[in-house]
């Protein structure tokens, strides 16, 4: 078998967080793996690498995206957000806060996932039912929790919201 | 209620909110692919597509040229450097056991779709996959051994030529007399069964880093594991380095529900590196891996009878339970743990004079099986369940009279059964007429006969358990196994007053953060905010066992309490001479030296700690300084948890499918320390639960081929498919352990296999379907009906 060389480079420009980033990145060089390990954005996270389980939800332009079935020049000039870009300083995000008090995390691994596709399913439709938020989280996979309490947490920020 | 984080007061019990989250939820938790260590490299294992062969022949010299690979490992080259991974069993206890090497890269043969063959170590990932996939192993194919029924031919080909056969152990007891309580019964009931290939599936894969310091001398690897110390020991078997030497850090570990708590060939591979390379490696398997190549569960074939009187008091009990193991055994706990697991649980709560099990486990060319939350006891408990609804359909009882008839009254506490468990206290009539009463039992046979004249098939499924909790030292020494269940903690003051707690557990999603905190601070009376636990790191932390088997909360508050014992007697002891009343008139309590009698403060705990640790010219001369204290604790022989599930289903009767339409749970776990976090395990053992029953199944084909290597083919529970879980809780303490704790961890996910089983049964009873395996996909279920269309 010949060897095989991936040596192509491309500069991209995103903003993340409200940073402008320049970088040189190899073309075929993952979104996720991009934000994690060459921003050190290290929140967003992997579990399935194949589209499925949304750890590595993040917001593109608006619209969540899963960053492990994206590369990063794909993202040259969009502006993105990760879950370290949620809270205002210290201060949670009202859907971090309704989180923690609702217990809607056991080990961790999948929750920015879900926090970013609640941000975009809030972003969507401000007053969705249950059933709606269980749509709408239904490409995020949770092992630990059952699903129940993060469905609460999502839809008291929703009711907040509303009053 | 809420109480105050910030005050004191009584914290066992206490509805707190996660320690934890606040980190988690701002992201700046850390998980093992968030270390990036400088000049590190990269690890890619090159695995086998074939279930059984033997390697003729690697050809490495086109990945070695690739740039930026650093190495090339495969079975050749480590033999010698790298022991293979062998369980071994004390065999005076376990003599029908025979033990196989796992070595941790193949040497002359594979022996399943997944394992091990080569390791490219590259600059970066990339580079390390890059060059894997130009490794050319060339095999010679084997027949595979695709299933236990062939597995067990007298032709069959061997998974391990030197055991003989492909048994790697069969356990078989006889308790009372079977036979007599066979032939005396009014009615007996048999069932035949399959459970199905699953996984404990965490949402983070498994990983490591390892890295070797040659200023402190120093393997360190930080592992996604739950058991870091028993990693240690094991890291320093296989290596032959030594144990003082070498560093395990568990940091925060994304889910784990058994699969890792073992040490993996991989993480021997990637110590092994770190050292020979002097650089750091990481290893970080995709989904792939995990689901083809770490370890699976469950997958047995059951036949069990139960005789009954006809008043439907249980006269006896006999099981045959063959576990299909996979190839290797989970180390170092061993593979055919499980099925002896799920045998003798059968008689769970119900009171039993003889029983009699058969415990066979068959080695194949799969994936080898590991401990997954409840290991045995779903395939146990749903085999029992679905008898006792047999037994009540023929005698034409109700299936929670049948139940309530046969189970140890609370009154007979401590009850020893009849595999020689004493069950110290418990529930089991009373969680089972409490969860009645939460799904409104009469009104919901009602309604299913209402349903099923309108062609909509209810069905009511229950399922009740008596689970053994935090095992003991003794407990796997009887089994023949070389595994400790004590566990240890240190407890610290510092000169401010405020306490650091080190414990040998590892949460991995548990909340141990929380509730071991909340165990300290009602034991040395100071706020829960002045509590911090601090586990993973086996430089800093006593040796301990880690966490699975529902034990944190018991061997893990259990060392703390007896730790913050030791403190806190020295610390009256102290405040005695100072204050000049008698320390048993004293008590530590809302950060206060406090006159017992009558709660008077007498002087805050920090102005004693700083006396203590500062001004130590002032302690009397017979004191010891310091303010602290190690315990190492061991549980008692048995705690045990028990609880009620009860499912509500329907099935659509044209498409196979089950949708849940309630779910509750009685669980009694002896004292609550978090309401929260209790309710929280049933929820999402529930939900695992859901998925064993109804969706996840690893699959091969007859040739040993695995099929369901994605998270498209292997499915589990999303949002859609889980109802929020109605919990009731009834409080049994232990009378052994402090505080009364009992452990709840594994709980959740024992018992829906059978109530949604049952459930299903009995929506379907109409036309009379046997469900007799597990998933209960649309596809098995409709073609039960079917079946049962085209014989009528």
């Amino acid at each position: 078998m010949a060897a095989t060389q991936f040596t192509e480079y491309q500069t991209i420009r995103v903003r993340v967080n409200g940073h402008e980033y320049e970088r040189e990145v190899p073309v075929r060089r993952l979104l996720a793996d991009f934000i994690r390990h060459d921003l050190g954005l290290t929140a967003t996270h992997l579990g399935c690498e194949h589209g499925v389980c949304g750890a590595c939800t993040i917001i593109m332009d608006d619209e969540s995206v899963r960053s492990c079935l994206l590369f990063a020049v794909q993202a040259d000039g969009a502006e993105l957000q990760t879950l370290e870009g949620l809270a205002d300083g210290d201060k949670m995000h009202p859907l971090q806060q309704s989180f923690w008090d609702n217990h809607a995390l056991q080990c961790g691994f999948c929750t920015s996932g879900f926090l970013m596709s609640a941000v975009d399913l809030l972003n969507k439709n401000p007053r969705p039912s249950e059933e709606e938020i269980r749509h709408g989280l239904s490409g995020n996979l949770c092992r630990c929790t059952g699903y129940a309490n993060i469905v609460k947490a999502v839809q008291a920020v929703a009711e907040q919201s509303q009053s | 209620m809420e109480a105050s984080q910030g005050g004191t007061g009584k914290m066992v019990g206490a509805q707190v909110r996660r320690v934890e989250d606040p980190r988690v939820l701002l992201g700046k938790s850390q998980y093992v692919d968030d270390l990036d260590l400088p000049n590190s490299l990269a690890l890619a294992f090159v695995r086998s597509p074939y279930a059984h062969a033997r390697i003729v022949s690697i050809d490495a010299a086109a990945a070695q040229n690739q740039p930026g690979v650093r190495l090339v490992l495969t079975g050749a080259d480590i033999a010698g450097a790298i022991k293979p991974l062998r369980v071994e069993y004390e065999p005076a206890k376990a003599p029908t056991h025979k033990p196989c090497d796992w070595p941790v890269l193949a040497q002359d043969k594979v022996r399943f779709v997944g394992e091990a063959a080569a390791v490219v170590v590259a600059a970066d990932r990339y580079a390390a996959e890059d060059a894997a996939g130009l490794i050319d192993v060339e095999y010679e194919p084997l027949e595979p051994v695709s299933d236990v029924e062939q597995a067990l031919a007298a032709d069959a080909p061997l998974v391990h030529e030197e055991w003989g056969d492909n048994v790697m152990q069969t356990l078989q007891a006889e308790i009372g007399d079977v036979a007599k309580a066979f032939q005396e019964a009014d009615c007996v009931v048999s069932e035949r069964l399959t459970t199905g290939r699953h996984m404990a599936l965490p949402m983070e894969t498994r990983g490591c880093v390892a890295s070797f310091e040659p200023a402190t001398d120093t393997l360190t690897v930080w592992s996604s594991t739950q058991v870091p110390h028993v990693l240690r020991s094991h890291i320093a078997l296989v290596l032959d380095f030594p144990e003082h030497h070498i560093r395990v850090v568990a940091p925060d570990v994304g889910g784990g529900f058994g699969q890792k708590g073992h040490l993996f060939p991989e993480e021997a591979v990637s110590a092994y590196l770190a050292h020979r390379l002097g650089r750091a490696v990481k290893w970080i398997e995709d989904r792939r891996e995990n689901l083809s190549a770490s370890l699976h569960a469950k997958q047995q074939a059951v036949q069990a009878e139960l005789a009954v009187r006809q008043d439907g008091t249980i006269l006896g009990i006999r099981g045959r339970f063959v576990g299909d193991v996979g190839a290797y055994s989970e180390y170092p706990w061993g593979s055919a743990f499980e099925a002896g697991h799920a045998a003798s649980s059968l008689p769970g709560p119900y009171k039993t004079p003889a029983f009699s099990f058969e415990a066979v486990s068959v080695a194949t060319n799969k994936t080898t099986i590991g401990v997954y939350r409840g290991v045995g006891l779903p395939i146990g408990v749903l085999t029992m369940e679905r008898l006792m609804d047999l037994a009540a359909h023929k005698l034409g009882l109700d299936p929670a009279e049948i139940r309530l008839r046969n189970m140890i009254r609370k009154e007979e506490h401590p009850y020893t059964t009849i595999i020689g468990a004493e069950v110290e206290s418990g529930s089991h009539r009373e969680s089972l007429q409490k969860a009645l009463d939460i799904l409104g039992y009469q009104e919901c046979r009602a309604e299913q006969q209402r349903a099923r004249a309108q062609g909509r098939y209810l069905g009511i499924g229950i399922g009740c358990y008596l689970e053994g909790t935090a095992p003991s030292s003794a407990a796997f020494a009887s089994m023949g196994l070389n595994l400790g269940g004590y566990e240890s903690a240190t407890v610290r003051m510092d000169v401010a007053g405020k306490v650091t707690v080190l414990v040998g557990t590892h949460s991995h999603g548990q909340s141990h953060e929380t509730t071991l905190a909340q165990v300290a601070a009602d034991e040395l009376g100071v706020p829960l905010a002045d509590v911090k636990i601090i586990e993973g790191d086996t430089n800093a932390v006593p040796y301990g066992m880690g966490t699975w088997g529902s034990r944190s909360a018991v061997t893990g508050g259990g060392a703390i309490s007896r730790a913050s014992e030791k403190l806190r007697n020295k610390m009256l002891r102290i405040a005695s001479r100072m204050t000049e009343v008698p320390d048993d008139d004293l008590e530590l309590a809302e950060g206060m030296i406090r006159r017992r009698a009558d709660t008077t403060p007498l002087m805050p705990i920090k102005e004693l700690a700083h006396r203590v640790l500062v001004q130590a010219g002032s302690l009397p001369r017979d004191e010891e300084p310091g303010l602290d204290a190690t315990a190492h604790y061991e549980p008692p022989p048995s705690t045990h948890a028990n609880a009620t599930h009860i499912a509500l289903v329907e099935v659509d009767s044209d498409t196979g499918q089950v949708t849940l339409l309630r779910y509750i749970v009685v669980e009694d776990c002896g004292t609550i320390i978090n309401p929260t976090v209790v309710d929280g395990q049933i929820q999402g053992g529930v939900a695992q639960g859901i998925g064993t029953a109804l969706y996840e199944h690893a699959l091969y084909d007859e040739n040993g081929q695995f099929l369901t290597g994605t998270l498209m083919d292997y499915l589990i529970p999303t949002a859609i498919d889980v109802p929020q879980v109605e919990i009731g809780h009834i409080e049994s303490p232990s009378p052994h352990t402090p505080h009364g704790i009992k452990g709840v961890g594994e709980g959740g996910a024992i018992a829906p296999p059978a109530a949604i089983a049952n459930a299903v049964a009995d929506a379907l009873a109409p036309f009379e379907v046997r469900v007799d395996a597990i998933p209960l996909t649309p596809e098995r279920v409709l073609g039960w009906i079917e079946q049962r269309q085209a014989a009528a």
